[in-house]
């Protein structure tokens, strides 16, 4: 087990800038999950940290030791790809102990431990099987395996999901969660889908274009998100964004570009930031029903998708979409007018997209 | 409904004509193997005759046959086995470290003509007195054979995912090891159609054999041309000749049918 | 820590350089050498030492007859061997892309011609067309027409030598057209079909123009080897009657292996050497523009 420093790591291909200095501090033992859109950096920066690829400024250090010119043998991870990279040649359990044989560890320790592999992960039938006979969650499973029986420092995963379907996803998520919990060791996940992150790290590091816009918790990119690109990709659906300006005096509320007036109460709409270029950003979630009219905005519903456990609503007011999500049923049809205020919003600086206050009403 | 049973019996006349011209020149050579001299420049040509092993006889008695065959099978045997050692490495270099320039210029072997290097290999070979040796036989036998290696295995290394050896090295392999370990033993399909194509193509050449062997190192084809110039009028022996020459490449065909057809498409297909 | 070692660090020169010394050593040195060699008057078993001649042996191999012959052989025969297989091969492989029974046996039967030994080959229709006892002469005397002497006549002899590279070769077009056809998605079909195109509609206006990149490298491919068809001729006629079959490659043999006369024959090779380099170059821009 051990922590990974990621300082100030730079990547270019020829004249391409694919990261343009990383730094993430992750500690012992945590879970910490890479997500941005594809082109992110976020692959290229977990296979340098594998030493699949060279680093091209910067630092990366494993348990304290700079590793950046060091083989990918020497450093002691363990990887699952997203094609699981399964040997086709060799059985299950040949497959994992291949990296126990490169090392030299004694027969029967090899074979105790690709035992115990097996075991936490349900293949013990499976064992002497080649890849190609086993479904899409098992050919995930011995990947995992094959990297469990290392007991790496730090374990590093791929999209390891991606290739699986919807239900089986899901079911792997808690597996590779609880996997994480029984072991303890440092696990770094890279994924483009923003629910995996959420839901099984400790941390989340969200990238985009080569660059970190924001480490934090789940819940913390959530609630507190630092600027529009973080607030948009996390969370699904996804936030509603509105152009325009805070307004006090007559009356008070956000001022959209597009003519929607949003009414806020006097005191929820912090002084400096009236007049000036922002956006207001609510969730989904974070809309309901006016029954005052005057307390929120008019909008026509388009789509109505009920779930059974929630409802989402898609309706439009002055030509912008505007979606919402409510955990109570609702008696709203297509083409219904109904009025929406909004219970919390974020507020962010339309030129630079940072955040600058959260109001809750 | 009517039409379609036409359609489908003039369809099934016109793969049968195919058929029979692709392969009359064969069926005349083996039925010709088995006839008598007198029967061979009776005319009309005879379809109905008594067969008569003879022409084998005569072939495989008289002439050293066994020993040309020997020579054929050694220098296309050594021939595909170094290519191998030679042509899996850069086809791997070529495939995972995108060298396009070097594919161009092994492929530049295939394409030349080979006569434009075979004057100065006479030359240089009778200068290091290698004439009527394996090694001058080998050598040139190679140049046939490592570029389909190349050609074919580059490709085929290609489809296999980058990831197995990347797996393999983070699990504490060297990438060469990577490469003997992992991705030698899953490439037996793609090395079955170039060995096998290889070999065919050195066991069929002509022109190299021709000027660099000699009594020593002949092998098949040569012996077989040999046979028609000493023996002008046995029309049977050369039938005989042609079909034990022959018939190796076709069993080889034979039982590596879909890897032959893959190596011999593939080129032109892949784009 | 272990550092990586040279040969993982220089894995990408290491791996090739073996195959690139040795076609280095067998090819790229004696093709310099046989350039060397034609600006000599070198002849193996004259004695005399070599000396340079400058461009001498270009002006007296350009300016013979049997040489421009040669050069106009070679490519009549290519043009027209490559010309009938494209069209027999395409139209077979068009024919043969269904399902029917016998199809494994039908493809494995077009496989034997391609691997079938050329000299033998070349025997084999030396038989077929021998004028008193050959096939050729009986098939055409049933059919009432008059008797050819075949390879044995300076008319003759050149189509005869393309019926045989037509036989040997038409099926690598077909067997290389199949794949083609068989690689391409249904659905251009199906919307064509859906659309009301006829069968003979599909054909023209989406089977064939989807499959043309594949023949035409098919093509490119069979021109570069029937320029330097040797087997057969040699096997067949050995250039003859007279030089009435010579093509470069049976010249430059002849020049440089029973004339011995290697600052000309070198010319010949030159000449052949461009020809096929001519082609090559047609391949590789074939290449990188369907690449783009």
């Amino acid at each position: 087990m051990a922590s990974v420093d990621i300082v100030n790591v730079k990547k270019s291909f020829d004249r391409a800038e694919i990261l343009r200095g990383v730094s993430v501090a992750i500690e012992d033992g945590e879970f910490v999950v890479l997500v941005g859109p594809s082109g992110c950096g976020k692959s290229t920066l977990l296979r340098m940290i594998a030493g699949l690829e060279s680093v091209t400024g910067g630092e990366i250090r494993i348990g304290g030791d700079v590793v950046n010119d060091l083989q990918p043998r020497d450093r002691d991870i363990a990887m699952v790809f997203q094609n699981y990279a399964l040997y086709p040649h060799m059985t299950v359990a040949d497959n994992m102990a291949f990296s126990l044989k490169l090392r030299g560890v004694a027969r029967p320790e090899i074979d105790a431990r690709v035992k115990r592999a097996a075991e936490i992960l349900g293949l013990t039938g499976y064992l002497a099987r080649k890849p190609r006979h086993l479904s899409g969650g098992q050919r995930q499973r011995v990947a995992m395996g094959r990297a469990i029986v290392r007991d790496p420092r730090v374990f590093l995963f791929d999209e390891p999901l991606s290739n699986l379907d919807a239900k089986l996803r899901v079911a792997m998520r808690s597996e590779i969660k609880d996997l994480h919990q029984r072991l303890k060791t440092t696990m770094i996940y890279v994924t483009h889908d923003q629910i995996e992150a959420m839901t099984m790290a400790d941390r989340i590091v969200v990238m985009r274009e080569g660059a970190v816009e924001q480490i934090g918790g789940p819940l913390e990119l959530y609630d507190a998100p630092s600027n529009l690109f973080v607030a948009g990709f996390i969370g699904s659906p996804a936030m509603n964004m509105l152009k325009g300006r805070l307004e006090t005096g007559a009356r008070t509320g956000f001022s959209a570009e597009n003519g929607i007036f949003v009414p806020l109460p006097a005191n929820a709409a912090p002084d400096g930031l009236v007049g000036r270029p922002l956006v207001l950003g609510i969730r989904p979630e974070h809309l309901r029903i006016a029954h005052e009219p005057s307390n929120g905005f008019e909008v026509v519903a388009r789509i109505v998708e009920p779930t059974g456990s929630e409802t989402q609503v898609t309706a439009t007011a002055k030509g912008a979409e505007i979606i919402s999500l409510f955990r109570e049923r609702q008696a709203i049809r297509q083409g219904d007018a109904f009025s929406l205020e909004p219970i919390l919003g974020h507020l962010f600086d339309a030129t630079s997209g940072d955040r600058l206050a959260t109001i809750s009403i | 409904m009517k039409k379609n049973v036409v359609h489908e019996i003039l369809f099934y006349l016109v793969v049968i004509f195919i058929s029979l011209m692709v392969l009359f020149p064969f069926l005349w050579m083996l039925s010709s193997s088995f006839k008598t001299q007198t029967d061979i420049i009776a005319w009309p040509p005879k379809l109905l005759f008594t067969p008569t092993l003879q022409n084998y006889e005569k072939v495989f008695g008289e002439q050293d046959f066994l020993k040309y065959f020997i020579n054929s099978t050694v220098v296309g045997g050594l021939a595909v086995g170094l290519s191998l050692v030679l042509g899996l490495p850069a086809a791997y270099s070529i495939s995972r470290f995108t060298q396009r320039r070097l594919a161009l210029f092994i492929l530049l072997a295939r394409l030349m003509p080979g006569i434009s290097f075979l004057m100065p290999w006479y030359i240089i070979f009778s200068r290091l007195d290698l004439m009527d040796t394996y090694v001058a036989l080998v050598l040139s036998h190679m140049l046939i054979a490592l570029p389909i290696v190349v050609w074919i295995m580059s490709a085929y290394f290609n489809s296999i995912p980058v990831e197995l050896e990347e797996s393999a090295m983070v699990d504490g392999a060297t990438r060469q090891y990577a490469f003997w370990a992992i991705i030698l033993p899953m490439s037996g399909p793609g090395i079955i159609t170039s060995v096998t194509l290889s070999f065919i193509f050195s066991w069929n050449n002509f022109m190299f054999s021709q000027v660099l062997s000699m009594e020593k190192t002949k092998t098949l084809p040569i012996a077989v041309y040999n046979f028609v110039s000493y023996a002008e009028v046995d029309w049977g022996g050369v039938m005989a000749a042609a079909v034990a020459i022959m018939a190796p490449a076709i069993v080889l065909t034979m039982i590596f049918q879909k890897f032959v057809v893959k190596g011999l498409t593939m080129g032109a297909v892949k784009g | 820590m272990r550092q990586p070692s040279f040969v993982e660090r220089h894995l990408r020169v290491i791996f090739p350089l073996p195959a690139i010394l040795f076609i280095a050593l067998l090819m790229i040195f004696p093709i310099f050498y046989t350039l060397a060699l034609s600006f000599t008057n070198w002849n193996l078993t004259s004695g005399m030492p070599m000396s340079f001649v400058g461009l001498r042996n270009f002006f007296r191999v350009f300016a013979e007859p049997r040489f421009h012959d040669a050069v106009w052989r070679t490519l009549s025969f290519t043009f027209l061997a490559v010309f009938f297989e494209a069209v027999l091969g395409t139209a077979i492989a068009l024919i043969l892309n269904r399902a029917f029974i016998g199809k494994g046996l039908a493809k494995l039967l077009l496989l034997l011609p391609l691997v079938a030994t050329p000299v033998a080959v070349g025997i084999v229709f030396n038989l077929f067309y021998d004028p008193t006892i050959g096939l050729a002469n009986w098939a055409l005397s049933s059919l009432g027409l008059p008797q050819g002497l075949w390879v044995s006549d300076a008319t003759s002899v050149l189509p005869s030598l393309v019926i045989v590279d037509v036989w040997q070769w038409t099926p690598m077009i077909t067997l290389i057209v199949l794949a083609g056809l068989a690689g391409l998605s249904e659905e251009p079909f199906e919307a064509a079909r859906v659309d009301g195109a006829t069968p003979w509609q599909v054909l023209r206006h989406v089977t064939i123009p989807m499959v043309m990149p594949v023949i035409l490298t098919a093509v490119i491919l069979r021109l570069i080897d029937a320029l330097k068809t040797f087997d057969i001729i040699f096997a067949m006629t050995g250039g003859g009657p007279g030089y009435a079959s010579e093509t470069l490659n049976i010249m430059g043999f002849k020049y440089s292996f029973e004339y011995f006369r290697m600052g000309q024959a070198s010319v010949i090779l030159i000449a052949l050497f461009f020809f096929v380099l001519l082609c090559s170059l047609g391949i590789m821009k074939l290449r990188s523009s369907s690449e783009n």
